[in-house]
């Protein structure tokens, strides 16, 4: 079995962004053990677009893909696999890719697995792998039935660099018009927060700290520590304790501190994708099994109502 | 307005996953508390303020499980949801969004809804597929992480703004009916009032066998589970507080942090 491997691009203002090249990349370990051909599917209103390295680019071309949505991807996304009839169809797993990627499976009856954290090879083909009971477990996926749809985590496997040929270029030219979706309309909140970009130590808080007062343990926590700053899980935002400029994630900001400190996080997927290039992470957290330890250096079975303020008497002591 | 709101129970996030004998999937202790997937309790939120909005709204409940996820429904109905329905499945085992999706789309060929409301994801599993392939099955647009809605029902659609990556928004208009897939932080959900906890006492929960209808081929299998690998060193640190407190400090002392 040959494999013919389909990636969606993931385009943004017109540029192919750069999570796509992580795409090729997870396709490109497939087709380097099966001999695969890649064939990356740009949906959109676009001329000119140079050949890209490491797979044949195919763009669907057509007024309605002009920006994105969710019905006009889906149906770029199975034109694109009339034609190349894939046996895997590689997804980002942006908002853009969970928001469509479920529906081609399911139009197309095939698999679908969702933010695969990697892949590995068997005797018996491939697998894929992701987490799951709340990140507690890790799961080896098969697929049953073709084509299999897969939505690839950013960040999970590198971005693909060899110095290849340039693949081929190649337009369908389609009339994809929304016909459920209207008033597209784009915006950027302001979200900026200097102090957090800046910091070289992040402490963050999670659902754990229970309630918006001790927030002020996890200030006077921060204030222990130069060039701090203090951010929040989703749940941590969406209880008001902390503002949404102020959210590491996925949906918030990706920080890369010296130290990240995560106080009563339990480290969901996509909480990780915002902190995982953090060059040194601590975290405190009662649950013995919380996924966050996977991805610390330093692991504390703790009640931070218990160990956060002993560990600002230390360090008050060694300043004194 | 008729409202199908889809609910997963989950168990609590604390609850430690036992890996069955043959290592495909894992199941928890008899005693362990399981509650509503959080963003599915927004899901059900966002319908009982549609209804305040368009007064006759019937609001659905559905969850796919054992006899234990009728606590779940209850508690919606609890909140003030109209009826509740568990297409019972008691396996203890991967049940693919695919076959979920399909379950559920059957259920609501009879019952021709509005608008389906479901949480972006569950907090355990965190697929985020069983939403948008519903509707795609039923033919319906869909949208997932949705932040805002608002109906509109002179022209028969509904107003949403999505949460895109790094905190970007877009807001768009689909035509009903529609699947919403509700994000976290989209509304604070009510607690149960008085009189809707009474009234869910009288309210049965219909129960709906579905083992007939499971297609009979998968669509992809959990192959094998093993404990979660480790990206990091992950010391961990022992002893008293006191002496965590101080082993960290002089960690972080050592690299220059403090």
């Amino acid at each position: 079995m040959n494999h013919s491997i389909m990636i969606m691009c993931e385009p943004s203002g017109g540029r192919i962004l750069p999570v796509t090249h992580e795409l090729i990349f997870c396709a490109s370990l497939i087709a380097n053990r099966y001999n695969s051909r890649i064939t990356a599917v740009l949906p959109g209103n676009i001329a000119g677009v140079a050949p890209i390295s490491g797979a044949d680019l195919l763009i669907i071309n057509s007024p309605g893909l002009a920006q994105y949505t969710c019905e006009g991807w889906e149906k770029a996304a199975l034109l694109a696999a009339e034609q190349i009839m894939p046996d895997i169809i590689i997804i980002a797993h942006t908002s853009t890719g969970y928001d469509y990627a479920p529906r081609v499976a399911a139009l197309l009856e095939g698999g679908c697995i969702t933010s695969v954290a990697g892949i590995e090879f068997t005797p018996d083909g491939i697998r894929y792998r992701r987490s799951g009971f709340h990140g507690k477990l890790d799961l080896l996926y098969k697929a049953e039935k073709t084509p299999l749809v897969i939505t690839v985590l950013p960040g999970a496997f590198p971005a693909y660099d060899q110095p290849a040929k340039p693949g081929t270029v190649s337009y369908i030219d389609a009339d994809i018009n929304p016909l459920y979706t209207s008033n597209l309309q784009f915006m950027i909140p302001d979200q900026s927060n200097p102090e957090l970009e800046h910091a070289e130590v992040i402490i963050a808080a999670g659902k754990g700290i229970g309630k918006a007062e001790n927030l002020q343990m996890i200030r006077e926590m921060a204030s222990c520590f130069n060039r701090s700053a203090i951010a929040g899980s989703r749940v941590a935002c969406d209880n008001g304790w902390i503002g949404y400029n102020a959210q590491v994630g996925l949906t918030g900001q990706k920080v890369a501190p010296l130290l990240y400190v995560a106080c009563g996080i339990s480290g969901s997927m996509q909480h990780i994708a915002g902190m995982k290039d953090s060059k040194t992470v601590v975290s405190i957290n009662r649950d013995p099994d919380a996924a966050i330890f996977r991805y610390s250096d330093i692991c504390i079975v703790e009640e931070l109502e218990k160990f956060i303020p002993e560990f600002i008497r230390e360090a008050e002591k060694h300043r004194a | 307005m008729k409202i199908l709101v889809c609910i997963k129970q989950v168990p609590d996030q604390e609850s430690r996953p036992t890996v069955n004998q043959v290592r495909t999937w894992a199941g928890y202790a008899e005693n362990a508390s399981y509650w509503i997937n959080r963003y599915d309790e927004h899901a059900v939120e966002e319908a009982l303020r549609i209804r305040e909005m368009i007064p006759g709204t019937v609001i659905d409940i559905l969850s796919i499980g054992p006899e234990r996820v009728k606590s779940a429904i209850k508690r919606c109905l609890e909140m003030g949801a109209d009826r509740g329905f568990n297409l019972f499945y008691d396996r203890d085992d991967y049940l693919s969004p695919s076959i979920k999706s399909r379950l559920i789309a059957e259920f609501c060929q009879s019952e021709k809804y509005d608008l389906i409301l479901t949480g972006v994801m569950s907090e355990d599993m965190m697929s985020g597929q069983t939403g948008p392939m519903i509707a795609a099955r039923l033919g319906f647009p869909s949208a997932a992480s949705v932040v805002k809605l608002e109906i509109n029902a002179e022209k028969q659609s509904i107003q949403v703004e999505r949460e895109l990556d790094s905190g970007h928004r877009c807001s768009m208009e689909l035509a009903l009916p529609a699947l919403i897939a509700v994000q976290s932080g989209i509304n604070r959900p009510r607690y149960p009032s008085l009189s809707n906890v009474m009234r869910a006492k009288n309210t049965g929960i219909k129960e709906i066998r579905c083992t007939g209808s499971l297609p009979a081929s998968q669509y992809e299998t959990v192959e094998r589970i093993s404990e979660a690998g480790s990206d990091r060193a992950g010391i961990r640190l022992a002893g008293t507080t006191a002496e965590k407190a101080a082993a960290l400090w002089q960690l972080l002392h050592e690299k220059s942090l403090i």
